[in-house]
């Protein structure tokens, strides 16, 4: 464990780690470095952006860029809404000053608000939006969708100023299960822990020195006060990245999966989860009426000689 | 230094994808490096000129043999052995997966890549033909000397074939992408763990020395494992290279081992390839349907079509065999 994390007591582990899910972090480090020094080699970029929310995926991400590229070439970006938990952004505050890197602030409340409107508050008359009154009765769902895709046309933005790539920090559960908004927080040029589960992800973060109370604290997309990701899902993360794991990576079938003791109502589910967000994985598939399609018989890596920036 | 000692270079790069003029300078500086360091041999990783995920790139960097480019790189080899790795074009204009033998400025072998993954990450089949031809060759080493392509050794008649056709010398070049980081593996890469069992034991099983150059750095998503390896004739670990660091590894062997194992353990004198080829030529056509496989599974046309027949019963096999000729 790194120098800053503070002694794990006994009765309470920082983390459930499940022992398939176990990983050999140093060589993970390893990669991941020199997979995000490959990305931005091949592009022709020297540095990179993120969003930071002060969760535990994108503070992972930003240690591990920090670590690959320096902190110097990594910006990050604060992007609270006014609902958004302070303690979030505390969190995110200290990852920047333990790392060192840069960052900003964009406060995204003028632009979320300027389309749904807000709704009155005491004294203060509702604002009307580029919706019109009904945006005021927007669900949590559409706020919280058109808020990570506000996120993201700042991330690109900056990518444009900054003159980095955007880094995803999407982690390989909430990919699997869909638990993400399409062209928004999985808006990225490439992703360094999109292949590791949450466990694996709280499993790397206690190894590269991300601060204990982030590793500690409930995982919440925090769309809305209070909200969690294993309360609105109903399950917990060693849990989901077990079945996961044996389900995609092991390849197990329902009824393999059931006799290991997982619920057979949970496996369904989940089934269904993985099943209705493959969309969200892939790109979108273009008409085939020419000789040679992008993606169907025109295939190339996506940087090759001649594609990077000059 | 007796006269069998073989000084072997391995060139643990990270080629750059599709960028041809940028690895042949990275090869040429390499040849120096190994010269410099007194090495009888070099040895470059599968690809090492190309790159390894080139898809619809593979035919816009293929070479043929007498392209001058690669008759640079022949020339600088000099007084060296080199092994290098290439898209090769034929002259019918088919794109293999190739690797040269290289010795006094000309190449002296080439193996084309046998079997091509096309499962999983891999899809090479779809890119590339498949090589036709599995032989060992005599080499300036005073060895015989065998050339395989990653996936070729995880066939096991290729290290099997490449020994009894007289190599001591087995040489696997490699673009092997690592995955499966679990810790439970021996090494923490469960590549790297599957790849070391294999590589004992064709040099045990073969008696031979097994040379293993697999690449580094990063195509894509994938990231290359390095780890090149040379294993002695008892299959134990010579030299093994340091995971994901590119570098030029020198490796000193007596090549006088192979004669020392093969007395002690002679496995290759006890081969039986009369009593394989007599077993495969059945294998091959019970699988074919012309002859009753008395052994294996059911073939797709299920079990009733085998009721009442006799031990060499052939209704069906004679009937696919008279139907052939109509």
């Amino acid at each position: 464990m790194s120098e800053g994390v503070a002694p794990v007591r006994a009765e309470e582990p920082l983390f459930e780690l499940p022992e398939e899910l176990a990983i050999d972090t140093d060589i993970a480090r390893r990669v991941i470095a020199e997979f995000i020094r490959g990305q931005l080699r091949q592009a022709g970029f020297e540095r990179a952006v993120l969003g930071l929310s002060g969760g535990i995926d994108s503070s992972l991400v930003a240690y591990l860029t920090a670590e690959a590229i320096g902190p110097e070439r990594l910006l990050c970006v604060l992007m609270p809404y006014r609902t958004s938990s302070p303690a979030s952004r505390a969190d995110a505050e200290e990852v920047v000053r333990r790392l060192g890197c840069r960052s900003t602030l964009v406060d995204i409340t003028p632009m979320v608000d300027g389309y749904f409107g807000r709704p009155a508050e005491g004294d203060r008359p509702a604002v009307i939006g580029a919706l019109g009154p009904a945006g005021l009765e927007a669900s949590p769902l559409r706020r919280g969708n058109y808020a990570a895709r506000t996120r993201m046309a700042v991330l690109y933005d900056h990518s444009v100023t900054f003159g980095g790539l955007v880094v995803g920090t999407g982690n390989k559960t909430e990919t699997l299960i869909g638990y993400t908004t399409i062209f928004g927080d999985n808006a990225c040029a490439f992703n360094p822990i999109g292949d590791l589960y949450k466990s694996q992800v709280r499993q790397l973060a206690a190894a590269v020195g991300v601060p204990e109370q982030i590793i500690r604290k409930a995982p919440s997309a925090d769309l809305w006060p209070g909200q969690t990701d294993e309360g609105e899902a109903g399950f917990s993360y060693p849990v989901i990245d077990r079945l996961l794991y044996w389900m995609i990576d092991r390849r197990r079938s329902r009824d393999e999966l059931v006799a290991m003791g997982f619920e057979r109502s949970m496996v369904e589910r989940v089934e269904r989860m993985v099943a209705a967000s493959e969309f969200k994985r892939q790109v979108p598939p273009i008409a085939k009426l020419g000789p040679r399609t992008a993606g169907v018989d025109y295939l190339y890596p996506r940087r090759r000689p001649g594609s990077a920036r000059m | 230094m007796t006269p069998t000692t073989l000084r072997i270079a391995l060139a643990q790069i990270a080629p750059r994808l599709g960028q041809l003029e940028a690895n042949l300078d990275r090869h040429l500086e390499l040849l120096e490096a190994a010269r410099a360091q007194g090495a009888g041999l070099v040895v470059f990783p599968e690809l090492g000129l190309t790159g390894y995920l080139l898809q619809d790139l593979a035919a816009e960097v293929a070479l043929r043999l007498d392209d001058p480019r690669l008759g640079r790189l022949v020339a600088a080899t000099g007084d060296l052995s080199a092994v290098v790795s290439f898209v090769e074009e034929s002259a019918d204009h088919r794109i293999f997966i190739a690797a040269a033998l290289v010795e006094d400025g000309r190449i002296v072998h080439v193996h084309r890549k046998c079997y091509l993954p096309t499962y999983g990450l891999f899809d090479e089949r779809r890119f590339f033909a498949a090589g036709d031809a599995i032989r060992a060759v005599p080499s300036g080493l005073g060895v015989g000397v065998g050339l395989a392509i990653c996936e070729d050794f995880w066939h096991l008649a290729v290290p099997a074939l490449l020994a009894l056709d007289g190599a001591q010398l087995l040489i696997n070049v490699s673009s092997s992408p690592g995955r499966d980081l679990a810790a439970s593996h021996e090494v923490g890469l469960g590549t790297a763990a599957s790849w070391r069992t294999l590589m004992r034991t064709y040099a045990q099983l073969t008696t031979s020395f097994v040379v293993y150059c697999n690449r580094v750095g990063v195509d894509e998503s994938i990231s290359f494992w390095g780890g090149s390896e040379v294993i002695a004739p008892s299959g134990t670990p010579v030299f093994s290279a340091p995971f994901y660091d590119e570098g030029l590894y020198g490796v000193e062997i007596d090549l006088a081992d192979v004669r020392r194992e093969r007395i002690a353990l002679p496995l290759l004198r006890d081969e039986r390839p009369e009593l394989v080829v007599r077993e495969l030529e059945r294998i091959i056509a019970e699988r074919a349907g012309l002859a009753v496989d008395a052994t294996g599974e059911v073939g797709p046309e299920g079990v009733d079509l085998h009721a009442g027949l006799g031990p060499f019963g052939g209704v069906r096999a004679a009937a696919r065999v008279e139907g052939r000729g109509r």
